[in-house]
Protein backbone atom coordinates (compact mmCIF):
# COMPACT_ATOMS: atom_id res chain seq x y z
CA UNK A 1 0.00 0.00 0.00
CA UNK A 2 1.74 3.09 -1.18
CA UNK A 3 -0.36 5.27 0.73
CA UNK A 4 0.69 3.80 4.40
CA UNK A 5 4.21 4.61 3.62
CA UNK A 6 3.95 8.07 4.17
CA UNK A 7 0.98 8.17 6.78
CA UNK A 8 2.52 5.58 9.61
CA UNK A 9 5.73 8.25 9.95
CA UNK A 10 2.89 11.28 9.27
CA UNK A 11 0.98 9.34 11.85
CA UNK A 12 3.77 8.55 14.19
CA UNK A 13 4.93 12.71 14.25
CA UNK A 14 1.21 13.31 15.11
CA UNK A 15 1.55 11.36 17.51
CA UNK A 16 4.43 12.32 19.22
CA UNK A 17 3.20 16.32 18.91
CA UNK A 18 0.20 16.03 20.94
CA UNK A 19 1.14 17.19 24.15
CA UNK A 20 3.05 20.24 22.23
CA UNK A 21 -0.53 21.50 20.28
CA UNK A 22 -1.39 24.88 21.15
CA UNK A 23 -5.04 24.19 22.21
CA UNK A 24 -5.66 26.55 24.58
CA UNK A 25 -7.07 25.66 28.25
CA UNK A 26 -7.80 22.36 26.59
CA UNK A 27 -4.50 21.05 26.41
CA UNK A 28 -4.82 18.43 29.24
CA UNK A 29 -8.16 17.46 28.13
CA UNK A 30 -6.46 16.78 24.28
CA UNK A 31 -3.79 14.64 26.27
CA UNK A 32 -6.24 12.40 28.02
CA UNK A 33 -8.47 11.68 25.30
CA UNK A 34 -5.24 10.79 23.12
CA UNK A 35 -4.04 8.51 25.69
CA UNK A 36 -7.47 6.69 25.53
CA UNK A 37 -7.09 6.24 22.31
CA UNK A 38 -3.60 4.81 22.62
CA UNK A 39 -4.78 2.13 24.79
CA UNK A 40 -7.99 1.54 23.07
CA UNK A 41 -6.14 1.42 19.78
CA UNK A 42 -3.42 -1.22 21.39
CA UNK A 43 -6.12 -3.40 22.75
CA UNK A 44 -8.18 -3.53 19.35
CA UNK A 45 -4.63 -4.47 18.09
CA UNK A 46 -3.75 -6.90 19.86
CA UNK A 47 -7.02 -8.44 20.15
CA UNK A 48 -6.96 -8.77 16.43
CA UNK A 49 -3.40 -10.49 16.02
CA UNK A 50 -5.03 -13.37 17.92
CA UNK A 51 -8.46 -12.78 15.94
CA UNK A 52 -6.16 -13.47 12.75
CA UNK A 53 -6.06 -17.14 13.81
CA UNK A 54 -10.01 -17.04 13.19
CA UNK A 55 -10.78 -17.39 17.05
CA UNK A 56 -13.29 -14.93 18.78
CA UNK A 57 -12.03 -13.96 22.28
CA UNK A 58 -14.28 -12.51 23.88
CA UNK A 59 -11.75 -12.22 26.91
CA UNK A 60 -9.87 -9.11 26.41
CA UNK A 61 -11.51 -7.43 29.44
CA UNK A 62 -9.98 -10.53 31.86
CA UNK A 63 -6.32 -10.16 30.20
CA UNK A 64 -6.46 -6.22 30.49
CA UNK A 65 -8.25 -6.71 34.27
CA UNK A 66 -5.60 -9.04 35.40
CA UNK A 67 -2.74 -6.94 34.26
CA UNK A 68 -3.90 -4.02 36.06
CA UNK A 69 -5.00 -5.93 39.13
CA UNK A 70 -1.45 -7.50 39.08
CA UNK A 71 0.21 -4.22 38.61
CA UNK A 72 -2.13 -2.82 41.31
CA UNK A 73 -1.26 -5.53 44.23
CA UNK A 74 1.79 -6.12 43.34
CA UNK A 75 2.76 -2.44 43.79
CA UNK A 76 0.31 -1.69 46.83
CA UNK A 77 2.88 -4.59 48.12
CA UNK A 78 5.77 -2.71 48.03
CA UNK A 79 6.76 -4.20 44.50
CA UNK A 80 9.37 -1.43 43.03
CA UNK A 81 6.53 -0.16 40.65
CA UNK A 82 8.79 -1.06 37.40
CA UNK A 83 8.82 -4.53 38.24
CA UNK A 84 5.08 -4.19 39.20
CA UNK A 85 4.81 -3.02 35.42
CA UNK A 86 6.31 -5.88 34.04
CA UNK A 87 4.01 -8.10 36.24
CA UNK A 88 1.32 -6.98 34.89
CA UNK A 89 1.64 -8.88 31.15
CA UNK A 90 2.97 -11.47 32.77
CA UNK A 91 0.53 -12.56 34.90
CA UNK A 92 -1.92 -12.03 31.94
CA UNK A 93 -0.33 -14.10 29.91
CA UNK A 94 0.64 -17.05 32.24
CA UNK A 95 -3.35 -17.08 33.05
CA UNK A 96 -3.86 -17.31 29.12
CA UNK A 97 -1.62 -20.21 28.88
CA UNK A 98 -3.51 -22.20 30.92
CA UNK A 99 -7.11 -20.64 29.28
CA UNK A 100 -6.01 -21.73 26.03
CA UNK A 101 -4.69 -25.12 26.64
CA UNK A 102 -8.22 -25.93 27.68
CA UNK A 103 -10.21 -23.95 24.95
CA UNK A 104 -8.33 -23.88 21.91
CA UNK A 105 -9.65 -27.04 21.09
CA UNK A 106 -12.81 -26.24 21.11
CA UNK A 107 -14.22 -24.49 17.62
CA UNK A 108 -15.39 -21.34 16.78
CA UNK A 109 -18.40 -20.83 18.60
CA UNK A 110 -18.00 -22.62 21.65
CA UNK A 111 -14.53 -20.84 22.02
CA UNK A 112 -16.23 -17.60 21.91
CA UNK A 113 -18.79 -18.56 24.85
CA UNK A 114 -15.94 -19.81 27.18
CA UNK A 115 -14.09 -17.09 26.81
CA UNK A 116 -17.09 -14.90 27.64
CA UNK A 117 -17.79 -16.73 30.47
CA UNK A 118 -13.97 -16.75 31.66
CA UNK A 119 -13.83 -13.09 31.60
CA UNK A 120 -17.11 -12.72 33.47
CA UNK A 121 -16.06 -15.22 35.96
CA UNK A 122 -12.64 -13.78 36.49
CA UNK A 123 -14.66 -10.37 37.41
CA UNK A 124 -16.97 -12.77 40.24
CA UNK A 125 -13.60 -14.09 41.63
CA UNK A 126 -11.80 -10.81 41.91
CA UNK A 127 -14.93 -9.32 43.68
CA UNK A 128 -15.63 -12.41 45.90
CA UNK A 129 -11.99 -12.63 47.01
CA UNK A 130 -11.40 -11.55 50.78
CA UNK A 131 -11.26 -7.16 50.55
CA UNK A 132 -7.48 -7.12 52.09
CA UNK A 133 -6.53 -8.88 49.18
CA UNK A 134 -8.49 -7.51 45.84
CA UNK A 135 -10.50 -4.50 47.61
CA UNK A 136 -13.89 -6.38 46.68
CA UNK A 137 -16.16 -4.98 44.51
CA UNK A 138 -14.61 -0.79 45.87
CA UNK A 139 -11.64 -2.27 44.23
CA UNK A 140 -8.12 -0.31 44.91
CA UNK A 141 -6.28 2.66 44.09
CA UNK A 142 -3.08 2.65 41.98
CA UNK A 143 0.07 3.75 42.96
CA UNK A 144 0.71 6.21 39.55
CA UNK A 145 3.86 5.41 37.39
CA UNK A 146 6.17 8.15 36.47
CA UNK A 147 5.01 10.32 39.24
CA UNK A 148 1.48 10.29 37.61
CA UNK A 149 2.95 13.14 34.90
CA UNK A 150 0.60 13.43 32.29
CA UNK A 151 2.78 14.37 29.62
CA UNK A 152 5.45 11.03 30.41
CA UNK A 153 2.67 9.05 30.94
CA UNK A 154 1.38 9.74 27.75
CA UNK A 155 4.56 8.80 25.84
CA UNK A 156 4.81 5.74 28.14
CA UNK A 157 1.21 4.71 26.39
CA UNK A 158 2.60 5.85 22.99
CA UNK A 159 5.75 3.37 23.37
CA UNK A 160 3.22 0.60 24.57
CA UNK A 161 0.95 0.89 21.29
CA UNK A 162 4.43 1.13 19.25
CA UNK A 163 5.14 -2.06 21.42
CA UNK A 164 2.09 -3.37 19.95
CA UNK A 165 2.15 -2.40 16.69
CA UNK A 166 6.34 -3.74 16.40
CA UNK A 167 4.29 -7.33 17.62
CA UNK A 168 1.77 -6.88 14.84
CA UNK A 169 4.51 -6.50 12.18
CA UNK A 170 6.65 -9.29 13.40
CA UNK A 171 3.50 -11.71 13.03
CA UNK A 172 2.72 -9.92 9.79
CA UNK A 173 6.47 -10.13 7.96
CA UNK A 174 7.69 -13.69 9.16
CA UNK A 175 6.27 -16.82 8.48
CA UNK A 176 3.63 -16.88 11.12
CA UNK A 177 1.80 -14.82 8.95
CA UNK A 178 0.69 -17.79 6.84
CA UNK A 179 0.32 -20.17 9.29
CA UNK A 180 -2.19 -17.68 11.28
CA UNK A 181 -4.23 -17.41 7.55
CA UNK A 182 -3.83 -21.09 6.61
CA UNK A 183 -5.71 -21.55 9.86
CA UNK A 184 -8.38 -19.13 9.97
CA UNK A 185 -9.11 -20.34 6.65
CA UNK A 186 -9.32 -23.98 7.87
CA UNK A 187 -7.78 -25.43 10.57
CA UNK A 188 -8.15 -29.05 8.50
CA UNK A 189 -6.28 -27.62 5.84
CA UNK A 190 -3.78 -25.84 7.72
CA UNK A 191 -2.49 -29.51 9.46
CA UNK A 192 -2.11 -30.82 6.35
CA UNK A 193 -0.02 -28.13 5.32
CA UNK A 194 2.52 -28.92 8.06
CA UNK A 195 1.07 -26.19 10.62
CA UNK A 196 1.33 -26.78 14.35
CA UNK A 197 -2.53 -25.51 14.45
CA UNK A 198 -2.99 -25.69 18.51
CA UNK A 199 0.52 -24.47 19.11
CA UNK A 200 0.16 -21.65 17.02
CA UNK A 201 -3.05 -20.69 18.36
CA UNK A 202 -1.47 -20.99 21.73
CA UNK A 203 0.87 -18.84 20.62
CA UNK A 204 -1.08 -15.85 19.09
CA UNK A 205 -3.53 -16.51 22.60
CA UNK A 206 -0.87 -16.16 24.59
CA UNK A 207 1.31 -12.87 22.96
CA UNK A 208 -2.12 -11.37 22.56
CA UNK A 209 -3.13 -11.79 26.36
CA UNK A 210 0.10 -10.79 27.32
CA UNK A 211 0.16 -7.29 25.40
CA UNK A 212 -3.36 -6.97 26.29
CA UNK A 213 -1.85 -7.22 30.04
CA UNK A 214 0.57 -4.68 29.11
CA UNK A 215 -2.25 -2.26 28.48
CA UNK A 216 -3.72 -2.75 31.47
CA UNK A 217 -1.20 -2.00 33.54
CA UNK A 218 -0.63 0.88 31.85
CA UNK A 219 -3.68 1.71 31.76
CA UNK A 220 -3.99 1.80 35.48
CA UNK A 221 -0.62 3.81 36.04
CA UNK A 222 -2.56 6.02 34.12
CA UNK A 223 -6.13 6.14 35.94
CA UNK A 224 -4.79 5.35 39.16
CA UNK A 225 -7.77 2.78 40.24
CA UNK A 226 -8.74 -0.92 39.70
CA UNK A 227 -12.67 -1.62 39.99
CA UNK A 228 -13.88 -5.13 39.60
CA UNK A 229 -16.91 -4.28 37.33
CA UNK A 230 -14.86 -1.04 34.88
CA UNK A 231 -11.46 -3.26 34.59
CA UNK A 232 -13.19 -6.64 34.00
CA UNK A 233 -16.09 -4.96 32.53
CA UNK A 234 -17.56 -6.39 29.24
CA UNK A 235 -17.10 -2.53 27.66
CA UNK A 236 -13.59 -3.35 27.35
CA UNK A 237 -14.16 -6.25 24.94
CA UNK A 238 -16.39 -4.91 23.17
CA UNK A 239 -14.42 -1.62 22.22
CA UNK A 240 -12.26 -3.91 21.29
CA UNK A 241 -13.14 -6.19 18.44
CA UNK A 242 -15.37 -3.33 17.28
CA UNK A 243 -12.99 -1.10 17.25
CA UNK A 244 -11.13 -4.15 15.33
CA UNK A 245 -13.50 -4.89 12.85
CA UNK A 246 -14.57 -0.97 11.98
CA UNK A 247 -10.88 0.14 11.52
CA UNK A 248 -10.56 -3.38 9.33
CA UNK A 249 -9.37 -6.86 10.66
CA UNK A 250 -6.22 -8.79 10.11
CA UNK A 251 -4.36 -5.22 9.88
CA UNK A 252 -2.39 -3.11 11.35
CA UNK A 253 -3.52 0.36 10.18
CA UNK A 254 -7.25 -0.71 11.19
CA UNK A 255 -7.73 -1.15 14.98
CA UNK A 256 -5.19 2.02 15.32
CA UNK A 257 -7.66 3.79 12.41
CA UNK A 258 -10.54 2.58 14.08
CA UNK A 259 -9.52 3.60 18.15
CA UNK A 260 -8.92 6.84 16.32
CA UNK A 261 -12.14 8.01 15.15
CA UNK A 262 -14.46 5.56 17.46
CA UNK A 263 -12.51 6.84 20.95
CA UNK A 264 -13.06 10.30 19.83
CA UNK A 265 -16.66 9.84 19.00
CA UNK A 266 -17.14 8.27 22.20
CA UNK A 267 -15.79 10.81 23.75
CA UNK A 268 -17.58 13.07 22.31
CA UNK A 269 -21.10 10.77 22.86
CA UNK A 270 -19.51 10.89 26.78
CA UNK A 271 -19.81 14.45 27.18
CA UNK A 272 -23.48 14.40 25.82
CA UNK A 273 -24.60 11.70 27.53
CA UNK A 274 -23.26 9.85 30.81
CA UNK A 275 -23.88 6.60 30.02
CA UNK A 276 -25.32 4.28 27.30
CA UNK A 277 -22.36 5.41 25.08
CA UNK A 278 -21.84 2.41 24.13
CA UNK A 279 -24.66 2.31 21.83
CA UNK A 280 -22.00 3.36 19.10
CA UNK A 281 -20.30 0.46 19.42
CA UNK A 282 -23.23 -1.52 19.08
CA UNK A 283 -24.42 0.07 15.87
CA UNK A 284 -20.71 -0.23 14.30
CA UNK A 285 -21.10 -4.09 15.20
CA UNK A 286 -23.88 -4.14 13.24
CA UNK A 287 -23.58 -1.89 10.36
CA UNK A 288 -19.48 -3.01 9.67
CA UNK A 289 -20.72 -6.70 9.94
CA UNK A 290 -23.68 -5.61 7.19
CA UNK A 291 -22.53 -3.68 4.80
CA UNK A 292 -18.80 -3.48 5.30
CA UNK A 293 -16.83 -6.27 5.74
CA UNK A 294 -13.06 -5.36 5.24
CA UNK A 295 -13.87 -2.24 7.44
CA UNK A 296 -12.18 1.14 6.62
CA UNK A 297 -9.25 0.10 5.72
CA UNK A 298 -10.70 -2.48 3.14
CA UNK A 299 -12.63 0.37 1.96
CA UNK A 300 -9.68 2.39 1.51
CA UNK A 301 -8.01 0.05 -0.28
CA UNK A 302 -10.69 -0.63 -2.33
CA UNK A 303 -11.14 3.08 -3.41
CA UNK A 304 -7.55 2.22 -4.73
CA UNK A 305 -8.54 -0.44 -7.35
CA UNK A 306 -6.99 -3.08 -5.81
CA UNK A 307 -8.77 -5.97 -3.75
CA UNK A 308 -9.52 -6.27 -0.27
CA UNK A 309 -7.31 -8.24 0.81
CA UNK A 310 -4.86 -5.95 2.50
CA UNK A 311 -4.30 -8.60 5.28
CA UNK A 312 -4.22 -12.19 3.38
CA UNK B 1 -33.13 -31.31 56.60
CA UNK B 2 -35.13 -28.24 56.20
CA UNK B 3 -32.69 -26.57 54.62
CA UNK B 4 -32.14 -28.66 52.02
CA UNK B 5 -35.47 -29.56 51.20
CA UNK B 6 -36.68 -25.41 51.20
CA UNK B 7 -32.72 -25.22 48.92
CA UNK B 8 -34.01 -27.63 46.31
CA UNK B 9 -37.65 -26.13 46.20
CA UNK B 10 -35.55 -22.87 45.89
CA UNK B 11 -33.60 -24.45 42.88
CA UNK B 12 -36.26 -26.07 41.29
CA UNK B 13 -38.51 -22.79 41.34
CA UNK B 14 -35.22 -20.75 39.38
CA UNK B 15 -34.98 -23.79 37.02
CA UNK B 16 -38.35 -23.19 35.07
CA UNK B 17 -37.22 -19.48 34.35
CA UNK B 18 -34.15 -20.60 33.24
CA UNK B 19 -35.58 -23.48 30.62
CA UNK B 20 -38.12 -20.95 29.49
CA UNK B 21 -35.04 -18.29 28.87
CA UNK B 22 -32.80 -20.94 27.41
CA UNK B 23 -35.25 -22.85 25.28
CA UNK B 24 -35.75 -20.09 22.68
CA UNK B 25 -31.75 -19.80 22.36
CA UNK B 26 -31.80 -23.84 21.84
CA UNK B 27 -34.59 -23.07 19.39
CA UNK B 28 -32.36 -20.67 17.32
CA UNK B 29 -29.27 -22.58 17.21
CA UNK B 30 -31.27 -26.06 16.26
CA UNK B 31 -33.15 -24.89 13.59
CA UNK B 32 -31.29 -21.01 12.34
CA UNK B 33 -28.06 -21.99 13.69
CA UNK B 34 -26.67 -19.28 14.91
CA UNK B 35 -25.89 -18.51 18.59
CA UNK B 36 -28.14 -15.44 19.36
CA UNK B 37 -26.27 -13.29 21.58
CA UNK B 38 -29.44 -10.48 21.92
CA UNK B 39 -31.55 -13.14 23.36
CA UNK B 40 -30.87 -11.82 26.91
CA UNK B 41 -31.67 -8.60 25.51
CA UNK B 42 -34.94 -9.84 24.08
CA UNK B 43 -35.94 -10.78 27.11
CA UNK B 44 -35.01 -7.17 28.73
CA UNK B 45 -37.41 -5.58 26.25
CA UNK B 46 -40.59 -8.11 27.40
CA UNK B 47 -39.47 -7.40 30.99
CA UNK B 48 -39.50 -3.76 30.24
CA UNK B 49 -42.88 -4.07 27.78
CA UNK B 50 -44.74 -6.08 30.77
CA UNK B 51 -43.18 -3.64 33.47
CA UNK B 52 -44.43 -0.25 31.26
CA UNK B 53 -47.79 -2.06 30.53
CA UNK B 54 -48.24 -2.75 34.43
CA UNK B 55 -47.48 1.01 35.06
CA UNK B 56 -48.84 2.97 32.49
CA UNK B 57 -52.03 0.93 31.75
CA UNK B 58 -52.60 -1.01 34.87
CA UNK B 59 -52.20 -4.49 33.32
CA UNK B 60 -51.01 -7.41 35.30
CA UNK B 61 -47.97 -8.26 34.72
CA UNK B 62 -48.25 -11.89 34.51
CA UNK B 63 -50.53 -11.29 32.12
CA UNK B 64 -49.06 -9.42 29.79
CA UNK B 65 -46.84 -11.82 29.01
CA UNK B 66 -49.01 -11.90 25.97
CA UNK B 67 -48.59 -8.48 24.24
CA UNK B 68 -44.98 -8.82 25.67
CA UNK B 69 -44.40 -12.19 23.26
CA UNK B 70 -46.45 -10.59 20.84
CA UNK B 71 -44.19 -7.53 20.84
CA UNK B 72 -40.98 -9.39 20.54
CA UNK B 73 -42.39 -12.08 17.66
CA UNK B 74 -43.04 -9.02 15.76
CA UNK B 75 -40.02 -6.74 16.18
CA UNK B 76 -37.72 -9.52 16.17
CA UNK B 77 -38.87 -11.02 12.75
CA UNK B 78 -37.68 -7.32 11.49
CA UNK B 79 -34.88 -7.93 12.61
CA UNK B 80 -34.48 -10.83 11.44
CA UNK B 81 -35.22 -9.49 8.17
CA UNK B 82 -32.99 -6.68 7.97
CA UNK B 83 -30.08 -8.43 9.30
CA UNK B 84 -29.96 -11.79 10.51
CA UNK B 85 -31.49 -13.16 7.65
CA UNK B 86 -27.90 -11.87 6.07
CA UNK B 87 -25.81 -13.29 7.78
CA UNK B 88 -26.95 -16.81 7.71
CA UNK B 89 -24.95 -18.30 4.80
CA UNK B 90 -21.75 -16.22 6.24
CA UNK B 91 -19.13 -17.74 8.76
CA UNK B 92 -20.67 -18.54 11.93
CA UNK B 93 -18.34 -15.80 13.41
CA UNK B 94 -20.42 -13.14 11.99
CA UNK B 95 -23.80 -14.39 13.26
CA UNK B 96 -22.24 -13.81 16.58
CA UNK B 97 -20.70 -10.81 15.75
CA UNK B 98 -24.10 -9.05 14.24
CA UNK B 99 -26.25 -10.51 16.99
CA UNK B 100 -23.36 -9.17 19.95
CA UNK B 101 -24.09 -6.10 18.17
CA UNK B 102 -27.25 -6.15 18.41
CA UNK B 103 -27.55 -6.82 22.10
CA UNK B 104 -24.71 -3.88 22.76
CA UNK B 105 -27.17 -1.56 20.91
CA UNK B 106 -30.52 -2.67 22.86
CA UNK B 107 -28.78 -2.33 26.27
CA UNK B 108 -27.59 0.99 25.58
CA UNK B 109 -30.83 2.25 24.37
CA UNK B 110 -32.29 0.89 27.17
CA UNK B 111 -30.01 2.63 29.45
CA UNK B 112 -30.32 5.95 27.94
CA UNK B 113 -34.10 5.49 27.66
CA UNK B 114 -35.04 4.09 31.16
CA UNK B 115 -31.73 4.46 33.32
CA UNK B 116 -29.68 2.07 34.39
CA UNK B 117 -31.89 1.96 37.86
CA UNK B 118 -33.35 -1.68 38.18
CA UNK B 119 -37.69 -0.82 38.69
CA UNK B 120 -40.00 -3.63 40.37
CA UNK B 121 -43.94 -3.98 39.93
CA UNK B 122 -45.90 -4.28 42.97
CA UNK B 123 -48.68 -6.86 43.27
CA UNK B 124 -50.66 -8.72 45.60
CA UNK B 125 -49.49 -11.87 45.15
CA UNK B 126 -45.58 -10.79 45.67
CA UNK B 127 -46.23 -10.90 49.36
CA UNK B 128 -47.78 -13.66 49.76
CA UNK B 129 -46.35 -17.50 50.44
CA UNK B 130 -47.66 -20.74 50.73
CA UNK B 131 -45.79 -22.86 53.55
CA UNK B 132 -46.02 -26.30 53.01
CA UNK B 133 -44.36 -27.78 56.53
CA UNK B 134 -41.18 -26.32 57.35
CA UNK B 135 -41.21 -24.88 53.60
CA UNK B 136 -42.43 -21.55 52.06
CA UNK B 137 -43.10 -20.92 48.83
CA UNK B 138 -43.75 -17.18 47.91
CA UNK B 139 -46.79 -17.31 45.43
CA UNK B 140 -45.33 -15.23 42.94
CA UNK B 141 -42.33 -17.86 42.01
CA UNK B 142 -44.97 -20.26 42.36
CA UNK B 143 -46.62 -18.60 39.69
CA UNK B 144 -43.84 -18.14 37.28
CA UNK B 145 -43.01 -21.82 37.34
CA UNK B 146 -46.34 -23.15 36.61
CA UNK B 147 -46.18 -20.47 33.83
CA UNK B 148 -42.87 -21.91 32.63
CA UNK B 149 -44.16 -25.15 32.22
CA UNK B 150 -47.06 -24.19 30.52
CA UNK B 151 -45.43 -22.33 28.03
CA UNK B 152 -42.59 -24.84 27.13
CA UNK B 153 -45.61 -27.35 27.41
CA UNK B 154 -47.23 -25.54 24.77
CA UNK B 155 -43.79 -25.15 23.01
CA UNK B 156 -43.53 -28.77 22.67
CA UNK B 157 -47.01 -29.40 21.50
CA UNK B 158 -46.45 -27.06 18.84
CA UNK B 159 -43.14 -28.75 17.42
CA UNK B 160 -44.49 -32.59 18.15
CA UNK B 161 -48.09 -32.20 17.47
CA UNK B 162 -48.51 -29.83 14.23
CA UNK B 163 -47.96 -28.61 10.88
CA UNK B 164 -46.43 -26.19 11.34
CA UNK B 165 -43.77 -27.71 14.06
CA UNK B 166 -43.22 -30.41 11.72
CA UNK B 167 -41.83 -28.67 9.02
CA UNK B 168 -39.52 -26.52 12.02
CA UNK B 169 -38.10 -29.63 12.56
CA UNK B 170 -37.82 -30.56 9.10
CA UNK B 171 -35.73 -27.36 8.28
CA UNK B 172 -33.46 -28.27 11.34
CA UNK B 173 -32.75 -31.26 10.24
CA UNK B 174 -31.67 -31.04 7.02
CA UNK B 175 -32.25 -27.32 5.61
CA UNK B 176 -31.96 -28.45 1.79
CA UNK B 177 -33.50 -31.63 2.08
CA UNK B 178 -36.57 -29.45 3.44
CA UNK B 179 -36.24 -27.13 0.28
CA UNK B 180 -36.78 -29.52 -1.64
CA UNK B 181 -39.55 -31.11 -0.44
CA UNK B 182 -41.10 -27.56 -1.04
CA UNK B 183 -40.54 -25.73 2.21
CA UNK B 184 -40.42 -22.13 2.43
CA UNK B 185 -37.28 -22.01 4.73
CA UNK B 186 -36.53 -18.61 4.45
CA UNK B 187 -40.34 -18.77 6.15
CA UNK B 188 -39.48 -21.13 8.79
CA UNK B 189 -36.62 -19.22 10.19
CA UNK B 190 -38.26 -16.04 10.77
CA UNK B 191 -41.01 -18.11 12.36
CA UNK B 192 -38.46 -19.60 14.43
CA UNK B 193 -36.50 -16.35 15.07
CA UNK B 194 -39.51 -15.21 15.78
CA UNK B 195 -40.78 -17.72 18.20
CA UNK B 196 -37.69 -18.03 20.25
CA UNK B 197 -37.86 -14.04 20.95
CA UNK B 198 -41.45 -14.63 22.28
CA UNK B 199 -40.15 -17.33 24.14
CA UNK B 200 -37.50 -14.77 25.39
CA UNK B 201 -40.23 -11.87 26.34
CA UNK B 202 -42.43 -14.16 28.03
CA UNK B 203 -39.47 -15.06 30.13
CA UNK B 204 -38.66 -11.60 30.59
CA UNK B 205 -42.23 -11.15 32.13
CA UNK B 206 -41.64 -14.11 34.98
CA UNK B 207 -38.16 -12.19 35.79
CA UNK B 208 -40.09 -8.81 36.33
CA UNK B 209 -42.40 -10.27 38.87
CA UNK B 210 -40.13 -12.44 40.43
CA UNK B 211 -37.13 -9.56 40.43
CA UNK B 212 -37.41 -6.51 38.45
CA UNK B 213 -36.30 -5.52 35.10
CA UNK B 214 -33.12 -3.76 34.59
CA UNK B 215 -30.83 -2.83 31.11
CA UNK B 216 -28.19 -5.29 32.32
CA UNK B 217 -30.62 -7.89 33.04
CA UNK B 218 -30.28 -9.86 29.97
CA UNK B 219 -26.76 -10.49 29.93
CA UNK B 220 -26.70 -12.13 32.94
CA UNK B 221 -29.43 -14.41 31.48
CA UNK B 222 -27.74 -15.23 28.29
CA UNK B 223 -24.58 -16.14 29.78
CA UNK B 224 -26.63 -18.76 32.03
CA UNK B 225 -28.34 -19.43 28.91
CA UNK B 226 -25.30 -20.04 27.21
CA UNK B 227 -23.86 -22.73 30.06
CA UNK B 228 -27.56 -24.23 29.63
CA UNK B 229 -27.57 -24.99 26.15
CA UNK B 230 -24.09 -26.05 25.78
CA UNK B 231 -24.98 -28.50 28.78
CA UNK B 232 -27.77 -29.85 26.91
CA UNK B 233 -25.95 -30.20 23.60
CA UNK B 234 -26.22 -27.06 20.79
CA UNK B 235 -30.02 -27.71 19.85
CA UNK B 236 -31.57 -30.07 22.16
CA UNK B 237 -34.53 -28.84 23.43
CA UNK B 238 -35.51 -31.77 25.68
CA UNK B 239 -31.31 -31.59 27.49
CA UNK B 240 -32.56 -28.07 28.30
CA UNK B 241 -34.88 -28.85 30.65
CA UNK B 242 -32.38 -30.98 33.00
CA UNK B 243 -29.32 -28.89 32.29
CA UNK B 244 -31.31 -25.94 33.66
CA UNK B 245 -32.23 -28.29 36.96
CA UNK B 246 -28.63 -28.82 37.38
CA UNK B 247 -27.63 -24.78 36.79
CA UNK B 248 -30.51 -23.76 39.11
CA UNK B 249 -30.14 -26.55 42.10
CA UNK B 250 -26.53 -25.83 41.93
CA UNK B 251 -26.70 -22.32 42.48
CA UNK B 252 -29.29 -22.57 45.27
CA UNK B 253 -26.93 -25.10 47.06
CA UNK B 254 -23.61 -22.82 46.48
CA UNK B 255 -25.50 -19.84 47.84
CA UNK B 256 -27.23 -21.27 50.92
CA UNK B 257 -24.07 -23.81 51.88
CA UNK B 258 -21.55 -22.05 50.97
CA UNK B 259 -20.21 -18.96 52.96
CA UNK B 260 -20.23 -15.91 51.59
CA UNK B 261 -22.30 -18.12 48.44
CA UNK B 262 -24.70 -15.10 46.90
CA UNK B 263 -21.50 -13.94 45.09
CA UNK B 264 -19.82 -17.21 44.31
CA UNK B 265 -23.65 -18.61 42.70
CA UNK B 266 -22.74 -16.61 40.13
CA UNK B 267 -19.79 -18.69 38.97
CA UNK B 268 -21.57 -21.99 39.07
CA UNK B 269 -22.58 -21.53 35.32
CA UNK B 270 -19.24 -21.24 34.73
CA UNK B 271 -17.90 -24.03 36.09
CA UNK B 272 -20.67 -26.13 33.93
CA UNK B 273 -19.36 -24.33 30.66
CA UNK B 274 -15.91 -25.21 31.20
CA UNK B 275 -16.80 -28.74 32.49
CA UNK B 276 -19.25 -29.50 29.99
CA UNK B 277 -16.92 -28.12 27.40
CA UNK B 278 -13.46 -29.61 28.40
CA UNK B 279 -14.83 -32.93 28.50
CA UNK B 280 -16.42 -32.81 25.12
CA UNK B 281 -13.33 -31.47 23.61
CA UNK B 282 -10.70 -33.84 25.45
CA UNK B 283 -13.42 -37.01 24.48
CA UNK B 284 -13.11 -36.17 21.08
CA UNK B 285 -9.35 -35.38 20.97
Amino acid sequence: MGGVRWMAPAGLAAALLVPWMPAGGYQQYVVQVATFVLINAAVALAWDIQARTGQLSLAPAAFFGLGAYAYTMAALRGVPLWLAFALGPLAAAAVSVVLGVITLRLQGLYFAIATLAFAEVVKVIFKGLPVELTGGAVGLTAPPLLGGHQTGLYYLGLAVLLVTIGASLAVRHTRLHYAFAAIRQGELTARVLGVRVVRVKLLAFVLSAFLIGLVGAYATSRLFFVIPDDTFGIGISVSALATAIFGGVYTTAGPVLGALILRTLEEGLHILLRQGYLVVYGVILMVVILYLPGGLVGLLTRRRGRDAAAGD
Amino acid sequence: MDLFLQTLVNGLIQSGTYALASAGLALAVGVLHIVNFAHGEFLMVGAFTAYWLSVLVGVDPLLSLVPAGALLFVASGGIYRFSVRHVLLAPELNALLLTFGIAITLQNLAVLAFGATPRVVHTAYQLTSLSLGPISVGVAPLITLVVSVAVLSGMYAVLYRTGVGKSIRAVAQNRTGAYLVGLDVDRIYLLTFGLASALAAVAGAMVLVRIGASPQMGFAFVLKAFAIIVMAGLGNLTGVLWASLVLATGEAFVRTYVPGGGGWAEAVFFLLIFGTLVWRSWRQA
